[in-house]
């Protein structure tokens, strides 16, 4: 097991090494590609999460969205100076003790991660009896509903409104460090003997279940810590933009997150950070589709929608004809890239078809 | 002592009485074999035992336990393991994790301990890897143990399926058609590595097969479905000369 001790030994050395680039580009990007960053590293998070759900689990939760509202809204709630609490209740003040306390952000953040995972052990419940579609179906609708929710309670969410000047706590070690930490949980949970029982699961029902595995119990299991991490990198965005309001919770960002995991490949891990980093790039880079181009004698007027729409397709390309993502299944692994590097034809590690 | 033992179970499904009535007694260290025709009402009995399906009516008792209604995840885990008569493997897997998948059920650390890979995970882990090559190697897949499950040849995965089965630590082995689409050869080991399996992991074993060089070669008694109706129960010379069994079963299979 030597090899293991050097994929450790590696492993630290390049997340130093991240983090030293992390520190020279907080110093010298700008405020939009910092954030832009930001975004790639919570879109990691939120990937890597609904990827072990939908992905590894085989189960087809829609539901993500509302996990990252309770994060949010959580997070937001307990970061918020008092004063600020009171500029943004104004029409009805918000409830006691919350008015009061300020939490620091990591354990607002675990709190918001907690109590998304709660909501998704409570609706687990009910709806993980469900299968394929009709599940789809039960956590898109379970999302929109926590978003009625917020709408509806004026004194603890501020309602339609939503929140203004949360503090921009959240920075490129904070995204970063999480993303780190979801993707090492992520790697040790999927290669363990619950990640194993998750994937018998997405395989066959029937089969594992007559393998002695206990079919309720592991889809909670996976949904729930799914939730957690989404809960987590809500929190993370929220307090990145800096407001919020239930409209941002539609089931427009489960459906960025699902393009991420289709596109990386369901069930590569490997394969959901690379096109994290993809899709929250291009995203970007094609905000101009949305917006009037001005070509200096005659202006183009932008269509809303319309860099949605070519994500869209993008989708459909990939369901139609690469099946697999980018990744399909399968990872790279530090021994592949080892064996990569010293050209040595690939042994038993290694890839395998 | 007695194994496993079904009292007078029925299945229906809407109208349609697949199985009627099925009454059987295995004791430990037998081989018993459930044959008759096509869609009479075999597969339905296993699934009844294992707990896919929940008997319209009667009783199950492993070693005089009542276990009607449990689980499939249940029943494994208190000791009944089966093959699928349409190969069940998780496909995308390895031929190693298909095997330490089985061994999940025993698994004594929690998922976090999992995650923070604690000691006491870590040994598990490691005995959970010996345990399954052991088998893998019992079941002469050693060679291909990293493979893709699917890419294995048919009669690999029969034989794949039951490494996977016997991973679960079972008392009774549920197989069914195990010798299905395999050549005379196959056939002809297969059968004796089911009597060497009974003796080296103090089996059980109940069977479904349609070849009767099989049926006949090994099993201590014989029950024989008919449209979901048992038609006779007996050991192989008493089945073969049973008139209705003749008329039912073999009859049919000659005509084929
Ligand atoms: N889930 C189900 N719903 C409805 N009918 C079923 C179901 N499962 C089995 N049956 C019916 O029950 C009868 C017995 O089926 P079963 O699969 O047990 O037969 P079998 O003896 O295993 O046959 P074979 O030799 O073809 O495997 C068949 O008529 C089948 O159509
Ligand atoms: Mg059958």
């Amino acid at each position: 097991m030597k090899r293991k001790k050097y994929n450790i030994i590696f492993s630290v050395i390049l997340i130093i090494l991240l983090f030293v680039i992390l520190y020279f580009a907080k110093l010298y990007l700008d405020d939009y590609k910092s954030r832009i960053l930001n975004l790639c590293a919570i879109y990691t998070i939120l990937g890597l999460s609904l990827n072990l759900i939908n992905g590894f689990t085989g189960l087809f939760s829609l539901g993500h969205a509302g996990f990252m509202a309770i994060g949010a809204y959580t997070t937001a709630l307990l970061t918020m100076p008092i004063p600020i609490k009171e500029q943004n209740f104004f029409m009805a003040p918000l409830i006691s003790p919350l008015d009061k306390i300020v939490w620091p952000f990591l354990p607002s953040l675990i709190l918001g991660g907690i109590l998304a995972a709660f909501v998704a052990f409570l609706i687990g419940a009910p709806v993980l009896r469900l299968k394929g579609d009709y599940l789809a179906i039960a956590t898109l609708g379970f999302s929109e509903i926590i978003r009625v929710i917020f709408t509806n309670t004026q004194r603890l969410t501020n309602g339609a409104l939503g929140l203004k000047g949360i503090p921009n706590t959240t920075n490129l070690f904070w995204s970063f460090g999480i993303a780190v930490i979801t993707l090492i949980v992520m790697i040790l949970l999927i290669n363990s003997s619950y990640g194993r029982a998750f994937k018998a699961i997405r395989e066959d029902e029937i089969a594992a279940e007559n393998m002695g595995i206990n079919l309720f119990k592991h889809k909670i299991l996976a949904f729930t810590i799914g939730a957690f991490f989404a809960g987590i990198g809500g929190g993370l965005l929220g307090n990145l933009i800096g407001a919020i309001d239930p409209l941002m919770f539609r089931f427009f960002l489960t459906y960025n997150i699902l393009l991420i995991i289709v596109l990386g490949g369901m069930g590569s891990i490997t394969g959901t950070v690379i096109s994290a980093f993809i899709i929250t790039i291009s995203m970007e880079a094609l905000r101009f589709l949305d917006e009037s181009i001005n070509l200096g004698f005659f202006t183009i007027r932008g269509i809303p929608g319309l860099r949605m729409v070519v994500f869209s397709v993008l989708l459909m390309m990939v369901i139609l004809f690469f099946r697999n993502g980018l990744m399909g299944n399968k990872e790279i692994t530090l021994d592949i890239l080892a064996n990569k590097l010293s050209k040595k034809p690939l042994t038993k590690g290694g890839v395998k078809r | 002592m007695n194994m496993l033992r079904t009292e007078n179970i029925t299945m229906k499904f809407g109208g349609v009485t697949a199985v009627k009535d099925f009454s059987l007694n295995i004791d430990k260290g037998e081989i018993v074999a459930l044959i008759g025709p096509n869609g009479a009402g075999k597969t339905t009995v296993f699934n009844m035992i294992t707990g896919v399906y929940k008997p319209t009516s009667g009783k199950i008792f492993l070693k005089d336990k009542d276990i009607t209604g449990y689980r499939p995840d249940k029943i494994t885990s208190f000791g009944i393991a089966r093959t699928f008569q349409n190969i069940r493997l998780f496909k995308e897997l390895s031929v190693l994790d298909n095997v330490l998948i089985a061994n999940h059920l025993r698994i004594k650390s929690n998922f976090i301990e999992a995650i923070v890979r604690l000691p006491k995970y870590n040994r598990e882990e490691r005995e959970m890897h010996e345990k399954s090559i052991e088998l893998i190697k019992r079941v002469g897949l050693l060679d291909v143990i990293h493979e893709k499950s699917s890419s294995l040849p048919y009669g690999k995965q029969r034989r794949l399926e039951i490494a996977r089965a016997l991973a679960t630590n079972p008392s009774i082995l549920l197989l069914d058609e195990p010798a299905a689409g395999m050549n005379p050869k196959e056939t002809e080991d297969l059968t004796e590595f089911i009597k060497e399996i009974r003796d080296e992991f103090d089996l059980t074993i109940f069977m479904i097969e349609h070849h009767m060089q099989v049926v006949m070669g090994i099993s201590d008694r014989i029950y024989v479905l008919d449209y979901g109706v048992t038609i006779a129960e007996g050991n192989p010379n008493e089945i073969q000369n049973n008139p209705k069994v003749i008329e039912a079963y073999l009859g049919v299979s000659e005509d084929a």
